[in-house]
């Protein structure tokens, strides 16, 4: 099934290659925001299956976007899977108390980053 | 799985690694830059100047290697990387020694690098 899943990360980097393996991988759409703000805009218009959301980003962080998109009946049911390079347990379980769907992690393995969002929201 | 499905998951990795090298070189300026700023606050750490942001930007840049490296199979970058956050981001910092050798470390393996699936 294809899927529509929209990325949040402030670096070009980690964007571009989790686009290219949830488009390459699974066949999924993507679509993409560098920005907490740009984020809230584009989930409200695209209406995405999944959003995968970094954690650290300047402006908006992370964990304000998710309380953002909670806030807005448009987006408050859609799935959130926080992305973050943060391996401390303390912020794991900070994370998990948020009320995401899951905690992904930095570095990820372009290979199986759609098996993992698969495996968290039950999709397989 | 049969050898047709073998056969169209290496050809998948294949073309996905092909794809991961030339992200590699189009960000590899960004990431040396971030490795700059480590190397950077390694020298002002020695010379005992290291200011409020510039460690604040080097714990932000070994976060941001920490995240990528090990994408690119450079998972002892990652290791280096995301020890060298901790000590930026907690109380007493790195050392100078550490921080000169992993800002060290990271460039040689940056610059040295070999492709995926070389």
């Amino acid at each position: 099934m294809i899927r529509k899943v929209l990325i949040i990360d402030d670096e070009d980097d980690i964007r571009e290659v989790a686009a290219l393996s949830l488009e390459s991988v699974a066949g999924w759409e993507v679509i993409t925001a560098g920005s907490g703000a740009q984020g809230l805009a584009r989930a409200a218009e695209q209406m995405p299956d999944a959003i995968l959301l970094d954690v650290m980003m300047p402006g908006m962080d992370g964990p304000t976007t998710f309380k953002e998109l909670r806030k807005n009946p448009l987006t408050a049911k859609i799935p959130v899977l926080l992305l973050t390079a943060k391996v401390q347990s303390n912020d794991q379980r900070r994370f998990a108390d948020l009320g995401v769907e899951a905690v992904l992690f930095k570095p990820f393995d372009p290979m199986t980053l759609a098996t993992q969002i698969e495996t968290a929201l039950g999709w397989s | 799985m049969d050898s047709s499905d073998e056969s169209a998951t290496r050809n998948k990795e294949a073309a996905i690694s092909a794809a991961l090298e030339r992200l590699w070189i189009r960000f590899l300026p960004e990431i040396k830059a971030r490795v700059e700023i480590l190397e950077s606050a390694a020298h002002a750490l020695a010379a005992g100047k290291l200011s409020p942001t510039q460690r604040e930007s080097a714990a932000s840049a070994a976060h941001k290697l920490a995240g990528t490296l090990g994408t690119f199979s450079l998972a002892r970058g990652t290791e280096l990387a995301r020890e060298l956050e901790q000590l930026y981001a907690g109380g007493e910092g790195p050392s100078p020694e550490q921080a000169a050798q992993s800002a060290r470390e990271l460039r040689g393996m940056i610059e040295g690098r070999a492709p995926a699936g070389a």
